[in-house]
């Protein structure tokens, strides 16, 4: 069952970064704030991870940073399969004219770079954790638009829906009792792939000094700012990039199993 | 990220100054001679490309880096240590009074389109700096002029309307252009020992030797300036030869691949690059002086230095750098001292901290200075909400329409402390008796009255903490040890390359 220890492998993950942002709320080896530690001090027993120029713990940090991310992903996944989820499906209810024009649209904001978009978003409302989980959500919404209005649609064509319509079913009620059973096992697996893909986002964002301000210490930052000291103190590159690795792997891994688990067919094919 | 740098007013990033030709050049002088090539092309590396040409066009720190004293020259050259000589000016002579100034230009001297220098070129640059639409670093230093008369072709003379000790020092960023040239933004019609080659946009511009030069010819070839926008691509350009010096290296943890290689020499010049952590001294809470004091007390900016740049640059209490005139040592005065700033700020009622807005320039090193001056900070009380904005937003919230609490910004130029005198700049620091010393020192009728009078007004702006001077960058100039008499020090972003010399 190579799939199973995808699915496994994902889980456990996904799992460790969860706990460690979760654990970052009540403990971390040293204040945020705390500069008592040498410039650039190699891993030992006092730091575990060493030092970043200005002394701070880089352990605390990147647990921090742990906690940045799965706020973004977490944040913009929600908003996007909010904001998405109703824009797809008042696409798929309306009628031919309002949804070629929703379409349209859609395909356009998806066109549009999502740093890009996310980089406008941030300048009109100034650089803050809240400004990078708008923008990134914002540019998921299309995506995730796109998605339920096709999903919905095939739903909504149906021969059992065209009864329930005919015999006078509302369409809350529609969508509720027919709709999003049907449609949420593959929404899941693409809102997965999302997460993994808003933390790459934010990190870039932070990476471009338009993330969370300083002194969060996003890991788009901690690689940011450990690139010109990279060949004295390399772990300061290299752990935040590794935590990226791991969380946007995990997450990855995690859809790739929930499909499986969420679709019997392709397993039956495999 | 890409380094920028806010040019305030205009002005550019000191950057280096050479000295070959008063011979007090730097780096590996001692190499120069037999094995030099006159005719080997000198490669230098630099993060700051031109906008355009033109330095009264907004062509940026980086047109001043690659023209000034190369392309073109002025009546004055400034030099190494800060002094101003004469250049295309033969002599000049100041009426008693002190308003009127005559110059008479060098004989000889041909701008590189062939066409001989007269005093009519000499009025046309000046105009051309003081123009309306001039985006001189320097147009705002310079006093009012009456009257810029042009009795013959080789004599210049020019009426102030008050007296003005550094209109001789400004004269020397003015370039003396051909007054037939036309739009300089994308040629030049200079004086200097080289003439322009080309500029390819985006990567390099090239110099080479001038024959008809009226001076001592380049010890070179020719230069070709290279542009970067990563630091780390600089140094990888200079390890792998393809420059032969790094003008401003900007990263200590780069150097160690220079300083333990036998092929490269690290020098440490100075600077005049000064990094402020600057109030707006009209609003609450830092129109107290207390609370300025207190947050000066506060911040440790020795560790700060140390953490950003390693064993290199210099503390400064004050805005006054070693190599100004009229450098005093203030760094005793708002010392770090914990128990101090917290005793100030139960003075000035705020025992129980309070909390303020840092704008904060999104390139280094300002947001990593901005999490420590927040740790710092908290430890007397102080939250500092740290807002990261951009170079132009900087420009227009801060710069223009003065809508902040507090802000940290490099301030790039030599003889600087002369902003403090003026109560409608950004920072709004506001002592009639600090005005008055500034506006009498360049009134002065002597230079010991001058340099008197701005010490009593550095060291009163030191006691009222009207700034925070956290620190002064290093200037540090990479090289292959292939080359000697190359600039060292770091002075209005010049760079000299005249008397550069290539084994």
């Amino acid at each position: 069952m190579r799939r199973r220890a995808f699915l496994v492998t994902g889980i456990v993950l996904v799992a460790v970064v969860l706990a460690v942002a979760l654990l970052s709320l009540f403990w971390t080896p040293f204040p945020a704030a705390d500069t008592t530690g040498g410039r650039l001090e190699g891993p030992g027993a006092h730091h575990l991870l060493g030092t970043d120029k200005l002394g701070r713990d880089l352990l605390t940090r990147l647990m921090i940073g742990a906690r940045i991310a799965v706020a973004v992903g977490a944040g913009a996944v929600a908003l996007g399969a909010l904001l998405g989820g109703a824009a797809g499906l008042l696409a798929a209810f309306a009628n031919r004219w309002l949804d070629d024009s929703l379409a349209a649209l859609l395909d356009i904001l998806i066109a549009f770079p999502t740093l890009l978009l996310a980089m406008l978003v941030v300048a009109a409302r100034g650089a803050s954790l809240a400004s990078a989980i708008v923008a990134i959500g914002l540019a998921m919404s299309a995506i995730v638009a796109r998605l339920t209005r096709v999903l919905a649609k095939r739903v909504l064509a149906m021969d059992y829906v065209t009864a329930a319509r005919t015999s006078g079913v509302s369409w809350p009620r529609i969508v509720w009792a027919h709709v999003l059973p049907n449609i949420w096992p593959t929404l899941a697996v693409n809102l997965a792939l999302q997460f993994g893909l808003a933390v790459l986002a934010e990190a870039s964002l932070s990476y471009l000094g338009l993330g969370p301000p300083p002194p969060n210490a996003s890991w788009g930052r901690l690689l940011q700012e450990a690139q010109s000291t990279v060949l004295t103190a390399p772990v300061g590159a290299i752990a935040p990039g590794v935590l990226l690795v791991v969380l946007v792997v995990g997450v990855n891994l995690l859809a790739d199993g929930l499909r499986d688990v969420a679709d019997p067919t392709r397993r039956r094919h495999r | 990220m890409k380094k920028q740098r806010i040019a305030l007013l205009g002005a550019a990033l000191a950057t280096a100054v050479a000295l070959a030709a008063c011979g007090s050049a730097g780096g590996g002088a001692a190499t120069a001679g037999a094995s030099a090539d006159p005719n080997a092309v000198v490669q230098v590396g630099s993060l700051y490309e031109p906008q355009n040409l033109d330095n009264t066009a907004g062509g940026g720190q980086g047109i001043t880096e690659a023209f000034n004293g190369n392309v073109y020259e002025g009546l004055f050259r400034l030099t190494d240590d800060g002094k101003v000589e004469p250049l295309l000016a033969a002599a000049h002579t100041v009426s008693p009074d002190g308003l009127v100034y005559t110059f008479t230009l060098r004989d000889g001297v041909t701008f590189h389109s062939g066409k001989q220098l007269t005093s009519a070129d000499v009025k046309y640059s000046i105009e051309k700096v003081l123009a309306p639409d001039s985006k001189s670093a320097r147009k705002s230093s310079f006093p009012e002029i009456k009257q810029i008369a042009t009795p013959d072709p080789k004599t210049v003379t020019i009426t102030l309307a008050t007296r003005s000790i550094s209109f001789v020092y400004n004269l020397s960023y003015v370039w003396i252009v051909n007054d037939q040239a036309g739009n300089l933004q994308a040629k030049e019609d200079g004086t200097g020992p080289y003439k322009l080659d080309s500029w390819k946009r985006g990567s390099s511009l090239s110099l080479t030797k001038s024959p008809s030069y009226w001076g001592t010819p380049a010890t070179n070839g020719g230069v070709v300036f290279h542009y970067f926008t990563d630091g780390s691509a600089l140094d990888n350009a200079l390890l792998t030869n393809a420059v032969d010096v790094v003008t401003s290296e900007q990263n200590p943890d780069a150097l160690a691949q220079f300083t333990d290689n036998p092929a490269y020499k690290v020098n440490d010049g100075k600077s005049t690059t000064k990094l402020l952590l600057a109030f707006n001294d009209r609003v609450a809470p830092f129109n107290d002086v207390k609370v300025r004091k207190a947050v000066s007390a506060a911040i440790d900016d020795k560790k700060l230095l140390q953490s950003i740049w390693g064993d290199h640059g210099t503390l400064i209490g004050s805005m006054v750098p070693p190599s100004d005139p009229w450098h005093t040592d203030l760094t005793g005065v708002n010392a770090y001292n914990v128990d101090e700033a917290r005793k100030l700020l139960a003075d000035a009622g705020h025992a129980g901290g309070f909390s303020f807005t840092l704008d904060t320039p999104n390139y280094d090193p300002h947001p990593t200075v901005a999490a420590f001056v927040k740790s710092e900070l908290a430890k007397v009380g102080i939250t500092v909400n740290i807002n990261v904005i951009t170079p132009d937003q900087w420009y227009t919230k801060v710069y223009q329409n003065k809508d902040f609490t507090a802000t940290l910004q490099e301030h790039v130029n030599d003889r600087d402390v002369v902003w403090y005198g003026d109560p409608s700049f950004y920072w709004g620091y506001d002592n009639p008796q600090v005005t008055d010393w500034i506006k009498q020192a360049e009134q002065a009728s002597s230079e010991a009255d001058q340099t008197e009078l701005l010490k009593k007004a550095d060291r009163q702006i030191a006691e009222d903490a009207a700034s925070d001077w956290l620190y002064l960058y290093p200037q540090i100039v990479v090289a292959s040890t292939k080359l000697s008499g190359y600039p060292v020090n770091g002075l209005n972003s010049q760079f000299f390359a005249y008397g550069i010399s290539k084994g």
